[in-house]
């Protein structure tokens, strides 16, 4: 059936050895087989569904009329599933509507709270090292997911950013209260004390998904890969505007400059090739004449072609445009990460909107894009020795995460240098054992 | 809750750029009764770690919100504006009456877990005695791990609500929890009704949705009795369905055009060929316009012409 | 390697070219309407009759009026040709009329071959909707036909089969109009590959073998 076809297409994996399964997330799953999760399997990934059979087309038949009711059924249970919190470990965040705040100051002190408040003008500073979009706060945070979320301030509360604050509201691991300045309570707004009202879901989303630089596609990929069990964070190409425009106007001017010694030494390289002091290709062979004592010296003679070395960092470009932009930064489960300090990112990832961006990005955005990211060369030993496996990591690599409508697709780009590997150099009996990738939709 | 009536038109919440549904009953009666899928974008409590099974909100393309729209199903609530201008004028009646309601859920699913606990405790201790009474001492692998991403311990009750019998079979023991320590779950609600009125007050409903060119030609496959998907995965448009996408695989892989905008035949043949690789036919289509000048208005849905192709194999 | 000499032209070019009138782009208007596109005719025909063994083959002009309107003040200057034609066995049977054919035991094989209409096109040739509804609206159904072949014990099964295609052609049951879309690769040094796609006339759900 065409279920194997559908899946074909999926999350690229990423350290060059690909291999194509069957990704059950790609298509509509029937929720009756949802009731094959067993809870009993610890770990996430002890027991995957089975995809579910499905038909080609409705026809009359009672029996497809009941399947399709029990599908309806099994999938309106499942979403029916309450998102409830067990007194005993119930963890409990507090919406802050004005961003980090300082903790009322104590409850009795009535008349110290107007001069409390002015210190919130500058909230980060005042409270600790808390990023300004933060806006939960969570007094009690006994989880797990606090080891890669959230920042502590200078009363051990813990501060969420939306997408996290959301994301743990979401799979039922956070209980936000509405402070009572938002829920009739008259009271200021920098107040921000539990209301003990419980945000639903739907509040949840209408006060998190759009804030701070968060929109629905970023929430997207973010909770989709946190599902997986990535750590994500934010990356600094976050904020559109902010980071770039002060830093634009000197780069670009530098540019310039730059982009005219690269050209000048590019032409400079090319002028040596073609016109070699002893040779002229004009009027002789282009490896010119004279005694050659190897095929590479004849080869290396014959690259004439000029060729861009992404190692070589003569031309920065332009910075990177939004959508083209790092937003996120992803660390696989295995990779010991620690908040305070964290590691450098297993994986960059620019999110982009298919409804807004319609086409392809163009060379120099994507050129852009990747100019952002460090330099990642196939430096692994196992790479060292397959030529097809440098050629696929490439250089610098960044991972597209196209987004219609809540479906995401990633796409792994990276900047092949094929003018760095010298095929003529190659032994002739490598090239048998040499990785070949099985040709593939990507 | 398939006789639930619904009070029409639903409420769409707009946030963020996206058309969400909160409401389990509206995403149910939406599919059965209007084939309209959306997107399930949200992480199942009960197993938040996988993509494989996703939960609510349901993400809706603008054009099936329109559609809703136009056919007086439902109707685009500014949902920021809403919440905010909604709960801050909350009454203290309101809220004490919200949360005594929220009380009573919760001691309500406290009592559920609770007894569900003693009954599994007890079938557990049985098998127990049984495999022991069995023979070899092979370890009763039942004692249940708990949830790897330390997910409340609370979060693997099921529903308070309908079909018990089958709720008992999906959820297992998590042993690890026990006595009750407090008397009522904290809950954390789906959607914002109540303490919030259903129905929008008109200074928050926006505009029908804005929507791309291809809606003509979306709005004709659904007359036809279509479900429509995002199409991106599979480098098209939209995925028609021949029936409800839980239980059928799609029969086309979608892309509108206007009128006279130009083709190029090897987008026909690329897009041929894409789907005859996956056993789907590659559609394409777009509004008839019988004059030139009719160009960027959006044609009627009534007027859409289709056309499918496939490889011929030869 | 290389050689100075020309190849002699190979059958296929010498029959484009022998057809093909080099007419400077500013008479080939009206009044040579006839021959538009005429290398790529032939050689679309060429490849149906040789390579895919199709037997007779013509060729038609489709006055085509662009889609249904008459005061079009975009109408088409270019006349569409069709080819049709005998392929050597059944192309296309709509998954429904498997179905039909199948409960019945009849085999494709016991069915008279039909005449197809063949779009030839080439790559990078543009389209729009308007001009292949016109190409749609602009040839007939196919034709129909009755048993003329000896058909022993499936006479009567095959009688039935007739009756009922012509009610399903009505009623489009088992797709309307179909037309074999024929692309010709010459771009950027292409080989002259021809591709066939199978086009059809509304939403017809895919064949699933």
């Amino acid at each position: 059936m065409a279920d194997t076809d559908e899946a074909a297409i999926h999350m690229p994996s990423q350290d060059g050895s690909a291999h194509i399964e069957v990704d059950l997330s790609d298509e509509t799953q029937d929720f009756r087989m949802l009731s094959n999760i067993s809870f009993l399997s610890d770990g996430s990934q002890a027991s995957i569904p089975k995809r579910g059979e499905k038909d080609f087309e409705p026809n009359p038949t009672l029996y497809q009329a009941d399947v399709l009711s029990a599908s309806r059924q099994a999938m309106h249970n499942a979403l029916s599933y309450p998102r409830i919190h067990h007194p005993k470990n119930q963890i409990v965040g507090v919406y802050a509507p004005i961003g980090p705040v300082a903790p009322p100051p104590t409850t009795s002190n009535l008349e110290s709270i107007t001069e409390e408040t002015q210190p919130t003008e500058s909230p980060s500073k005042a409270i600790g090292n808390v990023h300004p979009d933060a806006c939960v706060y969570v007094a009690n945070p006994k989880s797990n997911l606090f080891k890669t979320m959230g920042q502590a301030d200078r009363w051990n509360r813990i501060w969420l950013l939306p997408e996290e604050a959301l994301f743990m509201l979401e799979r039922g691991s956070l209980n936000i209260h509405w402070p009572r300045s938002e829920v009739g309570y008259d009271e200021d707004e920098h107040s921000v004390e539990d209301s003990e009202i419980p945000m639903s879901l739907q509040a949840a989303y209408a006060a998190f998904a759009s804030r701070g630089g968060l929109n629905s596609e970023r929430f997207s990929v973010y909770t989709g890969l946190r599902r997986l069990g990535y750590t994500v964070t934010r990356a600094p190409g976050w904020d559109d505007e902010a980071e770039e425009a002060s830093s634009n106007e000197p780069q670009a001017s530098e540019n310039i400059r730059q982009q005219g010694a690269g050209l000048a030494g590019i032409y400079s390289r090319f002028m040596k090739w073609l016109c070699p002091p002893s040779s002229n290709t004009a009027l002789g062979p282009v490896a010119g004449v004279g005694f050659h004592r190897s095929y590479d010296d004849i080869y290396s003679k014959l690259s004439i072609i000029p060729w861009y070395d992404p190692t070589a960092n003569l031309n920065p470009g332009s910075p990177a445009q939004a959508p083209y932009r790092v937003v996120f930064h992803v660390y696989k489960p295995s990779t010991p990460f620690k908040k305070s300090a964290p590691p450098a990112p297993d994986f960059r990832i620019a999110v982009v909107n298919a409804r807004a961006h319609t086409s392809f990005p163009t060379l120099s955005q994507l050129g852009a894009l990747l100019e952002s990211t460090p330099l990642d060369p196939p430096s692994s030993e196992k790479m060292s020795r397959q030529l097809y496996m440098r050629l696929r990591h490439g250089y610098r690599n960044v991972i597209l995460a196209v987004v219609d409508e809540g479906v995401v697709s990633y796409l792994r780009i990276s900047e092949a240098a094929f003018g760095k590997e010298k095929l003529y150099k190659q032994k002739a009996v490598a090239n048998k054992t040499q990785y070949r990738p099985k040709p593939k939709g990507r | 809750m398939e006789s639930d009536p619904i009070l029409l038109p639903i409420p769409i919440s707009y946030i963020a750029g996206s058309y969400f549904l909160f409401s389990i009953d509206a995403v149910t009666y939406l599919r059965r009764e209007h084939h309209i899928c959306g997107v399930l974008s949200g992480t199942l409590p009960q197993i938040p770690q996988q993509n494989v099974f996703l939960g609510l909100p349901l993400k809706l393309m603008p054009e099936e919100a329109r559609l809703l729209v136009e056919k007086g199903v439902a109707c685009i609530v500014d949902e920021v504006n809403a919440q905010r201008a909604g709960m801050r004028a909350l009454a203290a009646d309101d809220r004490r009456k919200y949360l005594r309601e929220l009380e009573a859920q919760g001691a309500h699913a406290m009592r559920l877990q609770t007894s569900r606990k003693e009954l599994q405790r007890e079938e557990a201790l049985r098998k127990v005695q049984a495999k022991k009474a069995a023979a070899a001492a092979k370890k009763a692998g039942a004692d249940a791990a708990p949830d790897a991403a330390g997910a409340t311990a609370g979060s693997d009750e099921p529903a308070a609500t309908e079909n018990p019998s089958r709720r008992a079979s999906t959820t297992t023991t998590n042993s690890e929890i026990h006595a009750p320590y407090g008397t009522t779950m904290g809950i954390t609600p789906a959607t914002s009704h109540p303490p919030l009125p259903y129905s929008p007050a008109t200074s928050t409903t926006l505009p029908p949705p804005a929507v791309p060119p291809s809606y003509p030609l979306f709005a004709h496959l659904h007359a036809d009795g279509y479900y429509l998907s995002p199409g991106l995965r599979f480098g098209c448009q939209y995925l028609a369905y021949p029936g409800d996408p839980l239980r059928f695989h799609s029969h086309f892989l979608v892309v509108a055009a206007d009128w006279d905008e130009e083709l190029d035949l090897m987008a026909l043949v690329a897009g041929g060929r894409l789907g005859t690789g996956v056993k789907k036919g590659f559609l394409i289509g777009g509004a008839e316009h019988t004059r030139a000048d009719d160009a960027g208005i959006m044609g009627e849905p009534e007027s859409v012409r289709t056309f499918s192709v496939e490889w011929a194999g030869m | 390697m290389t050689t100075t000499t020309p190849p002699t032209p190979s059958a296929l070019t010498t029959l484009i070219t022998s057809i093909t009138t080099p007419t400077p782009p500013e008479t080939q208007q009206k009044s040579s309407q006839s021959q538009q596109h005429p290398a790529l005719t032939h050689q679309v025909l060429h490849n149906l009759q040789h390579q895919h063994l199709w037997t007779s083959l013509q060729i038609h002009q489709l006055q085509a009026p662009s889609s249904t309107s008459s005061n079009d003040t975009t109408a088409d200057p270019n006349p569409i040709t069709l080819i049709s034609g005998i392929p050597p066995h059944r192309l296309y049977t709509h998954p429904d009329e498997q179905l039909y054919l199948l409960e019945r035991g009849l085999r494709e094989e016991d069915l008279e071959l039909e005449r197809m209409f063949v779009l030839p096109t080439v790559q990078g040739q543009t389209w729009s909707l308007r001009r292949l509804a016109g190409v749609f609206d602009g040839f007939p159904l196919q034709e129909e036909f009755f048993l003329n072949k000896h058909s022993g014990s499936k006479t009567d099964k095959l009688r039935e089969y007739y009756r009922y295609r012509e009610k399903a052609r009505a009623t489009r049951e088992w797709g309307g109009k179909r037309l074999l879309l024929a692309m010709v690769d010459r771009q950027m040094g292409g080989d002259s590959t021809v591709v066939y796609y199978v086009v059809q006339d509304g939403a017809v759900k895919p064949r699933q073998n």
